[in-house]
C-alpha cells in the first residue's frame, strides 16, 4: 500500500489539545485532508459514512475507546483493511499485545514527536 | 467471688436450720428465717451484679469517649468541607491553566507556520512576536507548580490524620461490598484495559513497542 498525502486522515481523540498536536504534524509532514472525531463511537460514524486512508486513534476514550474501535474496524468487511495506528498513553506491554492481536499497524506512546509518528506511518505503508 | 462466698455462707445456715427442723413439725418462724436467709442470699447477688454491670457500662463509655476523641482529631468535617474542596478547586485550575497555556502555544506555533515566510521582514515579527507570546505563556508551570504543591500538601494532611484515627482506634481494613457503579466501572477498566498512563519505570518503551511490530 503506497503512501498518498491526499489521502483522508481521521484523527480520533477526546482530547482538542492531542488533535490540534496531530494535525499540526501531519500538516508538516504534507497531509492535506485530515478529519477529526471525539471517540470511537463518532469515528465509527464517519468512518462508514466516508472512505478513510489512514486512523490514528487513542484508546482511552468514552463511550467507545480506541480499542473497541480497532476491533470494529477489523470486524466490518468494508473497513477491515483500513490502516490503524494507536497513540495512546497506554504503555503497557499487556496493551500493546492487545492491540496487536486485534490487528493494530503501530502503535505509539504518548508522549511522542514528529519524527516516530512520520516513521511510524512510514512503517504501515511500507515507505523507507 | 464475693456472691459466691455469701451464698455458700447461706446455704450453710439453710443446711443447720433444716438439720434442726427435723423431726420437728415446721413453724412459720423457720420458714420466716430461711425467707431471711435466702433475701440475704439474692441482695448479694443483685450486689454483685450492679458491680460488674457498673464496671462493664464504664469501660465502655470510656471507649465511646476515647472514640469521639479520635474522631474529633480526625477532623472529618474540616477535611470534607475545607481541605477536598479547596484542593479540588486548585486541581480545576491547574487543568484550565495548562489548557489556556496550551492553547497560546499552538495558537502562536500555527501562526508562524502560517506566515509568509518569502515577505522576511513580517516574518521576523512574526517569529518574534509568536516567541514571546511562547515564553510568557510557559510561565503557567510555575503557578501551576505552587497550586500542586499545595494539593501535594493537603493529601500529605490527610494521610497524616488518617493514619493517627487508624493507629489510635486500632481498626483493621475489612473487605467492603462495592456499588454497582464501582463495579461497573472496574469492570470496564479490566475489559477494556484501561490502566491510564504509567510512571516512567511502569511503562513500555517505545523501543520495545517497535521490536514487537518488527
Amino acid at each position: 500500500m503506497a503512501l498518498n498525502l491526499a489521502m483522508e486522515v481521521l484523527v480520533v481523540d477526546d482530547y482538542k489539545t492531542m488533535i490540534r498536536i496531530i494535525r499540526n504534524l501531519l500538516k508538516q509532514l504534507g497531509f492535506e485532508n485530515i478529519d477529526d472525531a471525539a471517540d470511537g463511537a463518532e469515528a465509527l460514524g464517519k468512518l462508514k459514512e466516508k472512505s478513510y486512508g489512514l486512523i490514528i486513534s487513542d484508546w482511552n476514550m468514552e463511550p467507545m475507546t480506541g480499542y473497541e474501535l480497532l476491533k470494529e474496524v477489523r470486524g466490518d468487511d468494508v473497513l477491515s483493511k483500513t490502516p490503524f495506528i494507536m497513540v495512546t498513553a497506554e504503555s503497557k506491554t499487556e496493551n500493546v499485545i492487545a492491540a496487536k492481536k486485534a490487528g493494530v499497524n503501530n502503535y505509539i506512546v504518548k508522549p511522542f514527536n514528529a519524527a516516530t509518528l512520520k516513521s511510524k506511518i512510514n512503517a504501515v505503508f511500507g515507505e523507507a | 467471688m464475693k456472691f459466691n462466698s455469701a451464698l455458700s455462707k447461706h446455704s450453710d445456715e439453710i443446711l443447720a436450720l433444716l438439720k434442726n427442723a427435723r423431726d420437728k413439725d415446721i413453724q412459720l418462724n423457720d420458714v420466716m428465717s430461711m425467707a431471711e436467709i435466702m433475701m440475704n442470699s439474692m441482695h448479694a447477688f443483685f450486689k454483685s451484679m450492679d458491680v460488674a454491670v457498673y464496671k462493664e457500662m464504664r469501660d465502655i463509655a470510656t471507649y465511646i469517649e476515647k472514640a469521639k476523641g479520635d474522631i474529633s482529631n480526625l477532623q472529618a468535617n474540616k477535611l470534607k468541607g475545607e481541605h477536598i474542596p479547596v484542593a479540588g478547586r486548585e486541581l480545576d485550575e491547574v487543568v484550565a491553566a495548562t489548557e489556556r497555556a496550551t492553547d497560546t502555544i499552538m495558537e502562536n506555533a500555527e501562526n508562524i507556520m502560517a506566515t509568509d515566510p518569502t515577505d522576511h521582514a513580517a516574518y521576523q515579527t512574526a517569529v518574534n512576536e509568536g516567541l514571546m507570546n511562547i515564553f510568557e505563556a510557559c510561565s503557567f508551570q510555575d503557578i501551576t507548580g505552587q497550586r500542586i504543591n499545595k494539593v501535594v500538601g493537603t493529601l500529605k494532611h490527610i494521610e497524616e490524620r488518617v493514619s493517627k484515627f487508624a493507629s489510635a482506634t486500632g481498626v483493621e481494613d475489612t473487605d467492603y461490598e462495592i456499588s454497582d457503579e464501582e463495579a461497573a466501572r472496574l469492570k470496564r477498566q479490566k475489559d477494556l484495559i484501561l490502566h491510564g498512563p504509567q510512571n516512567a519505570d511502569e511503562a513500555t518503551a517505545q523501543d520495545d513497542i517497535d521490536a514487537m511490530f518488527d
